[in-house]
């Protein structure tokens, strides 16, 4: 047991109630999912076609970007481009010290939490606020995301009670106005309510609305932002100031492909037919300013590795992580990478492998990722890959490699095999305490086997070999 | 000196080797409904989480709209609508967020999801999200089985877009489960969405 992930994820499992009720709440998803993909018949079609769709969107990046560019700067949208997260950052505070901007209203970017923008907005003392629930729940209590898109579903109601009562200032004013049953202070109902009208409060005030972008359009130079809460178009209807932030891998080339693209997001992501909202944004509003940053920060250099360019097919819907056993039984402050599971092991590797190899080993190779990922990235399978490069890149675990050395010697000789299986029963007679102790390293999170009596090439040779032999002769 | 677009361009040219081709979308073979209207009502009214009113025998929209707000102010800019809020005039946009009916009009019903287009119409899209309750008044001729008929639609006819740079597909009152996977509506949205079907 050496990395991080195996670490932390024995921990967390310390307390099983939790990791029991961690993995039910993402299986039941799962599940959602699995309805949603069965009632509609085109279903494999439409992930064939996305597979499609983004495998010539990422392999011919350059044009579509050139074209969404065009179509948005002849809208009115302002384009930026952002080699890294620093240059990102610092187009952003520009932009903002620009229009003397104070308060930002931001709804959910995964793209935001990888360039670390808060933190740098907030150095220079704008106040940034956080508008999809999950996300404001995580701010006020100083987290960060466990899952990307139902970020806060590991934190129980009792502490956001307790940190919305002390945190928001005019809680009890709020509270006032309530019409419902107000008897269970942590009701999810009341304190979503306490939520709305804060964060109402918020969008009132603010100068400018930051939004992520589920896709870009290449023909129309348009961003379509999926939301629930709607939290993403309250914070672009006010303020008159929108700063769209978008992985230039988010691009489809057509109006068209949308149809596939909407239809797949959330009934991958959370088991809907469709988020609440899906909205299009094409332009400023009347009066105001929209700029797009196009943030590369690695996506470039990925397309040119030849085995893990697909992962920028990914379109960021949770399905791999809500079906990973290993996620579910780990939970996302597990792993070392912002982005926990299948997707997010993949693309801690990308980024820095020396940080984020410890996250190689929190797959079961079950390969159950593959089969849910709505554009196809073969997850499970670039695992692997990352998985065969630990010893080039000085990190694999010198107690396996021993192992697999001695495995070697023993498979290449079977007569040594055919030996050392036969004297193996003599394990069983070993005293758990031993087997079971820190010496065996099979017994770290596994029970020791019990081996059997004779082994199956014995049995075989006694029972099937005769048969065999007959079978291919007739 | 070379900029920042240049690099990311030039890098992409470079790291582009086997070039995959284009689907052919219209090979997809959606999902269509016997009654895409009987569908759609369904889905609204179930998992979307919405009303849907048909106008009785007589009533006008502006009739029904009444019946629905009550004393409640309401936000308009369509014609037939006695509103006290126009999204086109209003002076501070933050002014819609005190109405309590917004009322506007959609072009495309979706029968897979009960998503209804709206272009913007109005200058404010503030109507859209701001207020307590929105009513979208929907044209029963105007549904489609699936989103790739409705972006079909959008794609190839200018007159699905809105007279402003914005469109948005709703499908319901704003909704969360963030709080322990706890489905609540009224986030920060629309609390309640009527469609009234003509």
């Amino acid at each position: 047991m050496s990395t991080k992930h195996s670490k932390a994820a024995a921990q967390y499992l310390r307390t099983p109630d939790v990791a029991l009720h961690h993995d039910a709440t993402f299986f039941n998803v799962r599940q959602k999912r699995d309805r949603m993909a069965q009632a509609l018949p085109e279903w494999e079609q439409l992930r064939e076609m996305a597979d499609q769709i983004k495998r010539h969107t990422a392999t011919h990046l350059d044009s579509y970007l050139e074209q969404f560019e065009r179509e948005a700067k002849a809208n009115g949208i302002h384009v930026h481009w952002a080699a890294d997260a620093d240059e990102y950052n610092s187009i952003v505070l520009d932009l903002l010290r620009t229009n003397g901007v104070k308060k930002v209203v931001k709804s959910k970017s995964m793209l935001t939490e990888e360039c670390h923008l808060n933190s740098h907005l907030e150095a220079a003392g704008i106040d940034v606020v956080e508008t999809d629930l999950g996300e404001r729940i995580l701010q006020m209590m100083a987290l960060a995301p466990s899952h990307i898109v139902m970020p806060a579903l590991h934190v129980h109601r009792e502490d956001i009670g307790r940190c919305f009562r002390e945190k928001i200032a005019d809680y009890a004013d709020i509270a006032k106005t309530y019409t419902g049953d107000a008897t269970d202070e942590n009701d999810p109902t009341l304190l979503t309510y306490i939520a709305r009208m804060h964060l109402r409060r918020q969008f009132a005030e603010a100068d400018c609305g930051m939004t992520g972008a589920n896709f870009g359009i290449a023909e129309t130079g348009e961003v379509v932002v999926c939301t629930n809460e709607g939290n993403a178009d309250m914070s672009t209807s006010i303020p008159r100031l929108h700063i769209v932030s978008m992985g230039i891998e988010k691009l489809v080339p057509t109006v068209k492909s949308m149809g596939i693209f909407q239809r797949l997001l959330a009934r991958c992501g959370t088991g809907q037919e469709t988020t609440v909202y899906t909205s299009h944004f094409r332009g400023p509003r009347p009066g105001g300013e929209m700029h797009i940053v196009l943030v590369d920060n690695g996506r470039s250099s990925i397309l040119g590795n030849a085995e893990h360019w697909q992962t920028l097919k990914c379109m960021r819907c949770g399905a791999c992580m809500n079906t990973c056993p290993v996620y579910r039984r780990s939970a996302g402050y597990s792993y070392t990478y912002f982005i926990p599971g299948p997707i997010g092991i993949n693309l801690g590797m990308l980024r820095d492998a020396d940080e984020h190899y410890h996250n190689v080993s929190a797959c079961s190779l079950c390969c159950s990722c593959d089969n849910v990922c709505p554009v196809k990235v073969d997850l499970s399978q670039q695992i692997y890959l990352w998985r065969q490069q630990l010893d080039a890149l000085g990190h694999a675990s010198t107690m396996k490699k021993t192992m697999s050395r001695a495995m070697a010697l023993l498979f290449n000789r079977p007569g040594l095999y055919t030996g050392m299986l036969r004297l193996a029963p003599m394990v069983n007679w070993m005293p758990n305490a031993v087997l079971n102790a820190g010496l065996n390293p099979w017994a770290y999170g596994h029970k020791m086997m019990t081996f059997p009596k004779k082994s199956f090439h014995q049995w075989w040779k006694e029972n099937k070999a005769g048969d065999a032999q007959n079978k291919a002769q007739d | 000196m070379t900029t920042t677009r240049e690099k990311i361009l030039s890098r992409l040219r470079e790291n582009t080797s086997q070039q995959y081709e284009m689907p052919n979308l219209a090979a997809l073979d959606a999902i269509r409904y016997a009654d895409p209207v009987a569908e759609f009502i369904v889905k609204t009214t179930t998992t979307a989480g919405a009303r849907l009113v048909e106008l009785t025998e007589g009533e006008t929209v502006g009739d029904c709209v009444k019946r629905i707000a009550g004393t409640g102010i309401v936000a308009s800019a369509l014609e037939g609508i006695e509103a006290q809020m126009n999204p086109d005039t209003v002076g501070d946009v933050r002014e819609l967020m005190t109405a309590e009916v917004g009322v506007v009009e959609g072009r495309i019903g979706v029968a897979e999801n009960a998503c209804i287009w709206i272009p913007q119409q109005m200058r404010e899209k503030a109507i859209l999200f701001a207020v307590q309750h929105l009513v979208i008044v929907l044209s029963r001729t105007a549904i489609v089985n699936n989103m790739n008929e409705a972006y079909a639609l959008i794609s190839d006819d200018d007159s699905f877009r809105g007279k402003y740079p914005f469109g948005t597909f709703i499908s319901g009152p704003s909704k969360t489960a963030d709080i322990e996977g706890a489905l609540v509506y009224g986030a920060q949205a629309a609390r309640a969405l009527t469609v009234i079907l003509t």
